[in-house]
């Protein structure tokens, strides 16, 4: 029992060693939890749908991969026109264009969620840290010189309700890019409640046979180790 | 069945093997879990390889190929990101095992006479796992991929006189490029192969001397028991209680020991702002950054896993029973261990403000620790003699005595019998 929490303690202080390696920023980020539900990733995929597909390819999601978020056939045909079901997100903007107006190529967004120190919170803290500097001149908090505008005018809103209304856009966006990121992340998590199960299961019975086999033994006169020589001492 | 075995003992020893290495291998009744972690660490080998087998399926050692690749295994493979992540998380699991093991082993003085084969053998697969580990952290060809890879091999520019032409001639190229990946490829496949080589030394040395045990001394035949049942059972638990900690890893946690970083695919033309090498290297990349001069970290750095080779030499005392009754060897293991753990925490951070001074002391308690340790132990056991030795060590060292006395006696029964 002592070893079990004793693997147990390590585990707990890996996981605690990765988070404080993974904490280095400055800038604090929000603490939001992102909803993991399929109808607010079907919901942040129309978000990237229009706001974000002008200039953001996704290299890595295909057509065909939307029905694992729920989508139904009729609705991804919507999506893709005439484009084949294996066909990846692209940007509708050409990298020639986008060099001319930011003077880069805006990053593939298949990925963000992972390529970034805790992933979902920095995406959220990034698009909902835009602030108007000066009339109409927008800048970001947590990303300084910025070349993405603010596509969801966060920086303009008027009152604390528009506001909350893009916070809840933006959360919606994040669940998207964190299934996007990872989209076997639910099969994932739900085969490993069975494998660790079965193998909880599997030690309880080696544990019994453990004590059943070696109960065959001669108690161990532990003090001298058995030595014969000990009689004698 | 009878008919079948009998043919086959004719050309080729099966049943005497079996009945040496597990039905009638001796293994003393007293070891406690930590003597599990060396069939893990076979276990996790043998993970390591066959996942390793199934991702190269898949995988593409092309600069412009290797990162889509490794995404198509994560989403388009059937399971393909179960293989993946349980190579990745192997790559952990056994770093964390091995240096269990090799703590085991200095804890309870193992490395002592006759083992010293054992240790070196195992220093060599040490070695061995660090230069497969980090050719495998190239094929992602992630940011951190690159730079880490691009960092380490400049080292070997340290080297006086051939430095730059050795860095060339590792990389294939100037900068760390697509023949630096494909070579990694080649041999990140090649060496597991060589490990597994000198694991069945590794292992035939152990066969002909025997596990040691928590008590520091041989034991008598009566407290020996077959391998079989008693311990395969016993190490079957232990695997099973190892899966549980690892698949929750897998499972649940997998990007843990995965720097965020790699997941941007590896750009030359941009460095990020921190690189740091996978934990399992920390301590040592601590040691490397500690040293002003390149050439003497990277000196010390090599020393620094080396030298626990040195160890059989290095400490001088008899006393049996492991640390246990050893409270100076005690303290410093602990010390010891503490002090990797802060090297660890060091190496991943920014070399900023306080941590470089930390960095440099917990170095040098490092090196301290295997200077101090000839003398000390010297010193140690001459006071614990001069004290009055516990009535338990008393026993462990008459029992060796006699034991030893009982073989010579065999041996010149045996002789005399012969005459």
């Amino acid at each position: 029992m002592k070893k079990i929490f004793g693997l147990f303690l390590l585990c707990v202080s890996f996981s605690w060693a990765g988070i404080s390696f993974a904490s280095g920023d400055t800038h604090p980020l929000a603490d939001v939890d992102i909803p993991q539900d399929e109808a607010s990733i079907k919901r942040g995929l129309m978000v990237y749908y229009d706001s974000c597909r002008m200039c953001h390819s996704m290299k890595y999601i295909q057509y065909r991969g939307l029905a694992d978020i729920g989508l139904s056939d009729t609705e991804i045909s919507n999506l893709r026109g005439d484009k084949p079901l294996s066909d990846r997100f692209s940007s509708t903007t050409t990298d020639e264009t986008a060099n001319d107006l930011f003077g880069m190529v805006p990053p593939d967004l298949s990925l963000m969620a992972k390529a970034r120190k805790q992933g979902p919170r920095y995406i959220y803290t990034l698009l909902t840290s835009y602030y108007e500097k000066s009339e109409g001149v927008y800048e970001n908090k947590h990303f300084p010189g910025i070349k993405m505008p603010d596509v969801f005018a966060y920086s303009v809103a008027l009152n604390a309700e528009e506001k909350s209304v893009i916070e809840n856009k933006v959360k919606d966006i994040t669940s998207f890019l964190l299934w996007a990121s990872d989209p076997r992340a639910k099969e994932r998590k739900s085969l490993g409640v069975y494998v660790i199960g079965y193998l909880v299961i599997l030690s309880a019975m080696f544990y019994f046979l453990m004590k059943r086999v070696w109960a065959r033994l001669d108690d161990e006169d532990e003090s001298a180790v058995g030595c014969r020589s000990t009689d004698s001492v | 069945m009878k008919r079948v075995v009998s043919w086959v003992d004719q050309r080729f020893p099966l049943t005497s093997f079996v009945k040496n290495s597990l039905t009638e291998y001796p293994t003393p009744r007293n070891l406690s879990y930590w003597w599990n972690f060396g069939s893990l660490a076979g276990v996790v080998l043998v993970i390591q390889i066959i996942t390793g087998i199934f991702l190269a399926m898949h995988y593409k050692p092309d600069a412009s190929m290797a990162f889509d690749s490794v995404e198509h295994i994560m989403r388009e493979v059937n399971y393909g990101w179960l293989i993946r992540y349980m190579h990745t998380t192997g790559a952990t699991a056994f770093f964390a095992i091995i240096f269990i093991h090799m703590a085991r082993t200095l804890y309870y003085g193992s490395y002592r006479a006759p083992r010293e084969l054992m240790w070196w053998t195992g220093q060599l697969l040490l070695l061995l796992l660090m230069a497969t580990a980090f050719m495998g952290y190239l094929l992602p060809w992630g940011q951190m991929s690159y730079w880490g890879a691009q960092v380490i091999t400049n080292l070997f520019g340290a080297v006086p006189f051939l430095g730059s032409e050795l860095v060339i001639w590792l990389r294939g190229d100037f900068v760390v490029g697509d023949a630096t990946l494909t070579r990694f490829f080649a041999l990140h496949y090649l060496v597991p192969f060589i490990i597994v080589g000198a694991v069945a030394i590794h292992l035939v040395a152990l066969h002909s001397v025997r596990s040691s045990n928590p008590s520091g001394i041989s034991l008598s035949d009566k407290n020996n028991i077959p391998f079989h049942p008693y311990f395969t059972v016993k190490d079957l638990y232990g695997l099973c209680i190892f899966l549980i900690v690892y698949s929750y890893f897998v499972f649940f946690n997998p990007n843990l020991f995965i720097e965020a970083d790699n997941y941007i695919p590896a750009n030359p033309m941009q460095t990020p702002p921190h690189i740091v090498p996978e934990w399992y290297f920390l301590p040592f990349y601590a040691i490397l950054r500690s040293i002003p001069d390149l050439l003497g970290g990277v000196i010390a750095m090599g020393i620094s896993v080396m030298i626990f080779a040195a160890m059989p030499f290095l400490d001088r005392s008899k006393i049996p029973g492991g640390a246990r009754y050893r409270p100076f060897y005690r303290g410093m293991f602990y010390f010891f261990v503490l002090n990797v753990i802060v090297l660890g925490y060091v190496g991943a951070k920014p070399p900023e403000g306080f941590l470089v001074p930390l960095g440099q002391v917990a170095t040098f308690f490092y090196f301290a620790t295997f200077i101090i340790l000839p003398f000390g132990s010297k010193i140690e056991e001459k006071w614990l003699r001069k004290r009055g030795l516990p009535a338990e060590v008393e026993a462990l060292i008459s029992c060796e005595e006699f034991q030893k006395s009982e073989r010579r006696q065999r041996q010149a029964d045996r002789r005399k019998a012969r005459r």
